[in-house]
């Protein structure tokens, strides 16, 4: 098996020959969660910019959340799920390749998903995990990048003192930061955000807002969000979702005051189509 | 492009009162236009009082169309065509109130000019409210229709504009310089010249909103318009 540890950083022969000029790169991907009978992406083509923040918007459905899950492999965890087509490639990379484990992959693109989902475990565990899982023990490093990631996820000043207690004390949206902590733990090239405030009152959401754009110094992020106003205030660019197939895709300033397409206008202004 | 209402009725309702506001305060501002114009043509007081008078409804018209801006930006969070609907609205109340201020400036000098004997040059002035008139009511109807082709008539109209006040400008500065008698009322008519000039670029101001509202291409101050909508048909769609 092929040492998967930089596998994102170290793209094959054939990858280095064409520099990426982005972090991730959809060509004509075609997705089906029966063995292919339905497509539910029907031959998407984007392309994600480095620490950018990226928003996916469109009606339930219309396959955003599909598409996100099949950056990270997610859907690999469906029997029935299949691409049908296309490639996607993230720096350089073609995920699908036979040399990529899907497991490896997915600490490079890291996921936040809607519901909070904090290990029943102490604070401190729930970011350690994923340094664990990779084998580092020595205190000294864990401690350093508990502290790092809590102080990315803007969490530790409100549990510096309480890093022993349950994850499961905090509030919603603390939890919710503390999973984006133990996301950016192992430092990924990749965050993919799956509605990570549709739980949170608007405090909550505006503290992981500012976090995410934060975040984006650093990081490459892609969300999912049914919130319009959040696309606008967080996102670089929008890509607008209808039935499967990518309708528009561009800056969020353009999306929101000039929309090319009349479908992405009808459904950020509510409109009937 | 928008096609069709949104699914909140309450939404159009309040997109639809804020466009209803802003063409009565339009009609509103036309009117003193006019009624001023005529007062100082026709030497009627009356009409200059009311135009005066009717001022005071644009003012408020103006805080009401800002109001309901606000209320729908705030409650509804408008994007794209429905927020360029919403900031163009805002900005032609703007310009509307500053057109009825030049309205009651032209109706307050008339008021004065009315008490000496008639300024037998008097009428060289409706040339001048003419072009400006009319600009107003193209950008109005343009407002109204969305319609893209007229709004750039009323942009082109502006060298008019410029060409017909320096003309009438001048003949007036001539007399003011050689019929000493009347100089006052000569002077006053310069002035009414300028306002009359402001009346155009006022409405001028509104078809570049109504163009930045119906295509998001901001062609103020020597912007240009995009090559696609200068050679397609800009006619508004009035088919079912």
């Amino acid at each position: 098996m092929h040492d998967m540890s930089n596998i994102l950083t170290s793209p094959s022969k054939a990858a280095k020959k064409k520099k990426p000029s982005s972090v991730i790169e959809v060509e004509d991907i075609g997705f089906s969660y029966d063995l292919g009978k339905t497509e539910t992406l029907k031959g998407i083509s984007m392309e994600v910019p480095k620490n950018q923040v990226t928003a996916l918007i469109g009606p339930s459905g219309c396959g955003k959340s599909t598409l996100l899950r099949c950056l990270n492999r997610m859907n690999d965890l469906i029997d029935t799920a299949k691409i049908t087509r296309g490639t996607i490639r993230i720096l350089g990379q073609d995920i699908h390749a036979a040399d990529v484990d899907a497991i490896e992959l997915r600490k490079q693109v890291g996921m936040v998903f809607q519901k909070y989902n904090p290990f029943p475990k102490s604070i401190y565990d729930n970011v350690a995990y994923g340094l664990r899982i990779q084998g580092i023990k020595k205190k000294s490093v864990l401690d350093e990048a508990v502290e790092r990631s809590l102080k990315n996820a803007a969490l530790w000043d409100e549990v510096k003192d309480r890093l022993k207690d349950s994850a499961l004390g905090l509030s919603g949206g603390q939890q919710q930061r503390l999973c984006i902590a133990r996301t950016i733990a192992v430092r990924p090239k990749v965050i993919l955000m799956d509605e990570p405030c549709s739980a949170l009152d608007p405090i909550a959401t505006a503290k992981v807002e500012e976090l995410m754009l934060e975040l984006r110094k650093d990081f490459t992020i892609v969300i999912v969000t049914h919130s319009m106003q959040q696309a606008s205030r967080i996102s670089d660019r929008t890509a607008f979702f209808y039935l499967g197939e990518l309708i528009e895709y561009g800056s969020t300033t353009h999306i929101f005051t000039n929309p090319t397409a009349k479908q992405t206008e009808d459904y950020i202004s509510g409109r009937f189509g | 492009m928008q096609s069709g209402d949104h699914i909140l009725s309450n939404f159009n309702t309040a997109l639809q009162e804020l466009r209803e506001t802003t063409l009565i305060m339009a009609a509103g501002a036309q009117r003193n236009l006019q009624n001023t114009i005529n007062g100082l043509l026709q030497r009627d007081k009356q009409l200059c009082n009311q135009a005066i008078a009717d001022d005071e409804d644009e003012d408020q018209l103006e805080i009401q169309i800002d109001s309901l801006g606000l209320q729908i930006i705030v409650r509804f969070q408008p994007v794209a065509t429905d927020l360029r609907m919403v900031i163009g609205a805002m900005k032609t109340a703007t310009n509307l109130e500053r057109i009825s201020d030049q309205a009651v400036s032209i109706a307050k000098r008339s008021r004065k000019m009315l008490k000496n004997d008639e300024v037998p040059e008097v009428s060289r002035i409706e040339g001048l409210y003419q072009v400006a008139a009319g600009m107003l009511a193209d950008a109005i109807t343009a407002y109204s229709d969305s319609d893209i082709d007229l709004a750039l008539t009323v942009v082109e109209n502006e060298k008019t504009l410029k060409k017909t006040h320096k003309t009438t400008s001048r003949f007036f500065s001539e007399k003011l310089e050689t019929q000493t008698g009347h100089y006052r009322d000569y002077l006053d008519l310069v002035l009414i010249c300028r306002w009359l000039d402001r009346v155009g670029n006022l409405a001028t101001n509104i078809a570049e909103d109504v163009i930045f509202e119906t295509t998001s291409a901001d062609i103020r101050h020597g912007g240009e318009l995009p090559p696609e909508l200068l050679e397609g048909n800009n006619k508004p769609d009035t088919s079912d």
